[in-house]
């Protein structure tokens, strides 16, 4: 795998450690008040952006930390800074 | 064949002879051959027949360009000759042949190329369909080369190792070490990987002068001793390159030579920068019979006389198009090759001191001249020279034609690595218009041909992949540049495609048999764009990849178009690049598993042990594998498990709770000092995923335990439901630090009040408690009264290092009482029995917590706690058209139906997740996922087994559990 992603404890790593956690998409929503469709907006809905989006990974075969980055999913590559490229 | 000796080029040891067979023929090579080598050297010149027409094919290159030399070896089909090197023993058998290379019955092919024109097979072979059948397996007889035999088993030993550098070169020809060295040279760790078993490219067979005075080879030789004694270099030989990556990953095998551990080693290599220094290969020369065996490229003629002492043959014609075979003519003329011609395609620009060579020779030397025909029905015996427009022409008898339309360069790594190529016009190279990230070209791929360019021109991409990695070179960048400009740039390149020929036998891709006029053909028939033609004629689909037709194939198509040459577009290169063995992708297979502490002991025991997931366990005690006797011993005496797979948890700190709320279904916060506490936790779809018991150790801090299964994915899954809340707990996986012993029997007290002092009576510890105490003084315990197989039953959790220890104290203690082992399937069958679940053996993926029937775990006045699947347990709740579990007893209880079977009427309507034949209640019994409307009490249901020929099997929906229904005996 191409992929090498930074984990902020171990630092930059082989992608073969890590495991994939998702878009990005803010905490849980309220149980109150909450329809089924709202739910299933934030639990399978996914934006499947053509380009740089922030994500979740978790160092399963190192620290175990789970932490946010910007991968490009277009050449597949981490993106060091998103403000500059998108 | 005698060979020459005394060249210091050679890189053969003539004092050590190696053996092997050839056709069964017992032939003799030396150490340091290639398989090609030792067979030239033997006299063999026809090495296997081609593809369709079954023409003769011989030694044409040397880095496996084509498939003309591939056979089989050891029983390995399609392996490269020219690539591998000679061992002792080795067995050859030629390729796709009909009798022998020389007399192949199948020859005659070669006359019937009229009846097989471009894509003949698409075209021909369907009309009318009812020929198909027949036709494919004519076609499947006479498709491939190699013949491998279905039982064969790869022999040898695969490894894979995943190396990490600043800066990969490849290459290790003059340019590529030129770059490793400048690149260490900036304190950088470099990986430099070459095709050949030794470093030096083309330098390495030349005795031409590098201009200082000392030969190409010898300045080679210097070079490569310089780079392997440099410290910061990490040189792989004998290493192809088959994937370049985006991020720099590079991917590449190594052939092992004698000593190394390994046949083959697959690498991936992770660079910051590359420097891609392939070098160039010939161009083949495209005339009549143009692989006729006795053509050769100019580097595998020379190379066969320099680097393996072996003459290439009596009377040469050389046809070329590039000052290096100039070079080669006199230096072959001067080892004692008699050469007749040299035939130039070029008019003007040759080395003026190279021609004056050849006229001191007396070698007669034709400018514009260009071979068209060679001769010979099996082997060349003269050949045809014409004047490029085929206005004159010539004959000269011979038995080697040295042909080379030129150069070209090895862009395979760049197109990988996603550089757009694009025609130039003065070198006629395919090279990129822009680089991608980080990636530097070196040498003769620029079109070079001067040493010191090429040298100066590896230097100058060291620097650059130096400043790629961050240093700060900006002296020595400079340095290196203004270097490289006052040295002589790209030379022209010759810009031939055909000579002036028909193409009915000019053949563009030897590997799949594809002339100029099957090109043709495809052009007429509307093919227009070089990607389709390739995959119509199959040109450049062989063994050797694009090596033969890659450079040529656009170029005719651009002429044919009558544009300019500067549209030719090179077709798109795939990795791998090189035909690799499965085996060696495959690795060595480390299959990892682990073991419980009592393994051994349980395996002494008779236990049968089997893999389960992550695991090995002991699955039964007998070879009885329905279990009766560990299944009745446990419900009449007590058995003793090895539960020491579960997962074991400690969670702890301040916010230990919410997290514990978060995940599990029930209210964590009501677990009762002293007790265990059952629940499950699910997914955001609220299906269950895992099961356990937990309990509080103190304030804050609690152990549990999942299923087996759950173990290594729960820390993960924990942090990931918790990563936005910043709460302060801390886990600790201690399913490796705990064994477990599952004691459970009517007897089971007694042996546990035997061998503690701690007061284990119903009243002291009831069902569902949790006592810590010692056994025997010695050995800390966590006691937890479960019931998971319906008997009075004591879980005992031990550090690993006790476990053994405890085992045998418990065996010990319980001989009086009936005490023996029971195995995973005994326990399978007592706790169906008790309709007591295994997640991911009642449920599948999307089963509810209600489907299964444990909806009475959630606890849903806690959404403050945003439980893992509350909100979607609250929509299915009552959803209709769920599959829900229920128990069934068999009509017929002389039949107990697989697992798995299925539930039918008119349709799939559910299935049996587990069903057995019950000796505690004699006759079969099981539970199923069924369709809802199915799941009230006493349906029949019909069973649809594997192979049942449409006999279904009928059941009724009974109430669980069948055993003991009011619990009385897991709580005396």
């Amino acid at each position: 795998m191409a992929l090498t992603l930074t984990c902020p404890v171990c630092g930059k790593r082989n992608g073969y450690e890590f495991r994939y956690g998702g878009e990005e998409k803010g905490p849980r929503p309220d149980e109150a008040d909450l329809t089924p469709q709202a739910w299933c907006e934030y639990v399978h809905m996914n934006k499947c952006v053509a380009g740089i989006q922030k994500e979740w990974w978790c160092h399963k075969d190192g620290c175990g930390v789970w932490f946010t980055t910007h991968r490009n999913t277009t050449c597949n590559l981490e993106v060091d800074t998103p403000e500059a490229q998108s | 064949m005698k060979r020459l000796e005394n060249l210091p080029t050679l890189r053969i040891h003539p004092e050590k002879t190696l053996r092997f067979e050839y056709r069964k023929k017992k032939l003799k090579g030396l150490s340091g051959d290639t398989l090609a080598s030792a067979l030239y050297a033997n006299g063999i010149r026809i090495f296997s027949r081609s593809l369709k027409y079954h023409r003769p094919r011989g030694l044409y290159s040397l880095d496996g360009e084509s498939s003309n030399t591939c056979m089989q070896v050891n029983g390995i089909p399609n392996v490269c000759t020219e690539t591998t090197l000679l061992a002792d023993g080795m067995q050859l058998e030629p390729q796709n042949i009909s009798g022998s290379p020389e007399w192949d019955m199948k020859g005659f092919m070669d006359n019937l190329d009229w009846a097989m024109p471009a894509g003949f097979y698409y075209r021909s072979m369907h009309k009318p369909a009812r020929i198909w059948p027949i036709a494919l397996k004519q076609v499947r007889k006479a498709a491939g080369l190699g013949k491998i035999s279905p039982d064969f088993q790869m022999p040898g030993r695969y490894d894979e190792i995943y190396p990490t550098a600043d800066v990969c070169v490849i290459g290790g020809g003059p340019a590529g070490m030129s770059a490793a060295l400048a690149a260490a040279e900036q304190g950088l760790r470099v990986i430099l990987l070459e095709i050949r078993p030794w470093l030096g490219g083309f330098f390495d067979y030349r005795t031409a002068d590098n201009g200082n005075g000392t030969s190409l080879a010898q300045s080679a030789r210097q070079m490569a001793q310089q780079v392997e004694q440099n410290a910061s270099v990490r040189v792989f030989t004998h290493t192809t390159v088959v994937g370049v990556y985006n991020n720099n990953l590079v991917t590449a095998f190594q052939k092992g030579r004698d000593g190394d551990s390994f046949e083959e080693r697959y690498l991936e290599i992770r660079a910051t920068s590359v420097v891609v220094a392939s070098g160039c290969i010939e161009r083949p020369l495209l005339f009549d019979n143009n692989e006729r065996p006795g053509v050769m490229q100019i580097g595998c003629a020379q190379r066969l006389a320099h680097t393996y002492g072996l003459l290439p043959g009596k009377q040469a014609v050389f046809s070329i198009g590039h000052d290096l075979g100039l070079e080669a003519a006199v230096d072959l003329s001067d080892l004692g090759l008699a050469v007749a011609c040299v035939a130039d395609i070029r008019e003007d620009g040759q080395d003026p001191v190279l021609l004056a060579a050849l006229k001191e020779r007396d070698i007669p030397f034709l400018r514009g001249w260009v071979a068209t025909r060679a001769q010979g029905s099996k082997t060349l015996n003269k050949v045809t020279l014409a004047t490029k427009t085929g206005t004159l022409t010539k004959e000269f008898a011979c038995d080697l034609l040295v042909a080379s339309a030129g150069m070209t360069p090895l862009t395979g790594p760049l197109s990988l690595a996603q550089a757009k190529l694009a025609y130039e016009p003065y070198t006629g190279f395919f090279i990129p218009k822009q680089l991608p990230d980080k990636v530097q070209v070196a040498g003769r791929m620029l079109g070079l041909n001067s040493p010191a360019s090429i040298e100066a021109s590896g230097q100058l991409a060291g620097v650059i992949a130096a400043a790629d990695c961050g240093k700060s070179v900006e002296g020595r960048l400079q340095e290196a540049r203004a270097q490289l400009n006052q040295l002589p740039g790209p030379d022209q390149g010759c810009k031939l495609v055909t000579a002036p020929v028909q193409g009915r036998k000019t053949f563009i891709c030897f590997d799949e048999d594809t002339t100029i006029k099957n090109v043709k053909q495809a052009l007429e028939m509307g093919f227009d764009a070089t990607e389709l033609i390739k995959r119509f004629t199959a040109a450049g689909t062989g063994p050797g990849q694009a090596g033969i037709p890659g450079h040529n194939l656009p170029l005719f198509v651009a002429q044919y178009h009558g544009d300019t040459q500067a549209t030719a577009m090179p077709t798109t290169m795939r990795a791998p690049l090189v035909g690799t063995f499965i085996a060696t992708y495959a690795g060595s297979n480390h299959d990892m598993c682990k073991r419980t502490p009592v393994h051994e002991s349980q395996k002494n025991a008779g236990g049968i042990i089997r893999r389960i997931g992550v695991w090995e366990r002991a699955r039964y005690f007998s070879e009885d594998l329905s279990c009766r006797e560990e299944i009745e011993n446990v419900r009449q005496n007590v058995g003793l498990l090895d539960a020491s797979t579960l997962g074991k948890f400690r969670l702890w700190g301040p916010d230990a709770l919410k997290a514990l709320q978060r995940v599990y279904v029930s209210d964590m916060s009501k677990i009762a000092d002293g007790k265990v506490r059952y629940s499950a936790m699910c997914n955001d779809d609220g299906c269950i995923i895992d099961d356990g018991v937990v309990v509080k150790k103190a304030e804050n801090d609690y152990y549990f335990t999942t299923s087996t299964a759950r173990a290594g994915a729960t820390v993960e899954w924990l942090r990931y439901h918790t990563r936005y809340d910043g709460w302060r707990f801390h886990m600790v996986n201690l399913t490796d630090a705990f064994g477990v012993i599952n004691m459970a029997g009517p007897n089971a007290r007694k042996v546990l009040g035997k061998v503690t002092d701690a007061d284990v009576s119903d009243a002291a510890f009831p069902y569902a408690g949790y006592r810590e105490f010692m056994i025997q003084d010695t050995i800390p315990v966590r006691s937890m009264r479960l019931g998971f197989v319906g008997e009075l039953s004591f879980e005992l959790h031990v550090p690993s290092s006790y476990m053994q220890t405890l085992w045998d104290i418990l065996l010990d203690a319980g001989k009086a009482f009936g005490i023996r082992h029971f195995g995973l399937e005994a326990q399978n069958v007592l706790r169906m029995e008790k309709a007591h679940l295994i997640i991911g053996s009642e449920s599948e993926q999307r089963t509810t917590l209600h489907d299964v029937g444990l909806g009475f775990l959630w606890d849903r006045n806690k959404s403050d706690a945003k439980t893992v699947g509350a909100v979607a347990l609250k929509q299915t709740e009552n959803q209709e058209d769920r599959l829900k579990l229920v128990g069934f007893k068999m009509e017929d209880p002389s039949r107990t139906p697989k697992d798995g079977s299925l539930i039918v009427d008119s349709r799939i309507r559910g299935h049996v997740c587990i069903a057995r034949h019950s000796f505690t209640l004699k006759e079969p019994v099981g539970l199923a996922l069924v369709d809802a409307p199915l799941a009230a009490e006493g349906t029949r249901l019909q069973i649809y087994e594997d192979e049942c020929n449409g006999q279904h099997l009928h059941a009724t929906v009974v109430p669980t559990p069948f055993y003991d229904p009011e619990g009385k005996q897991l709580k005396m």
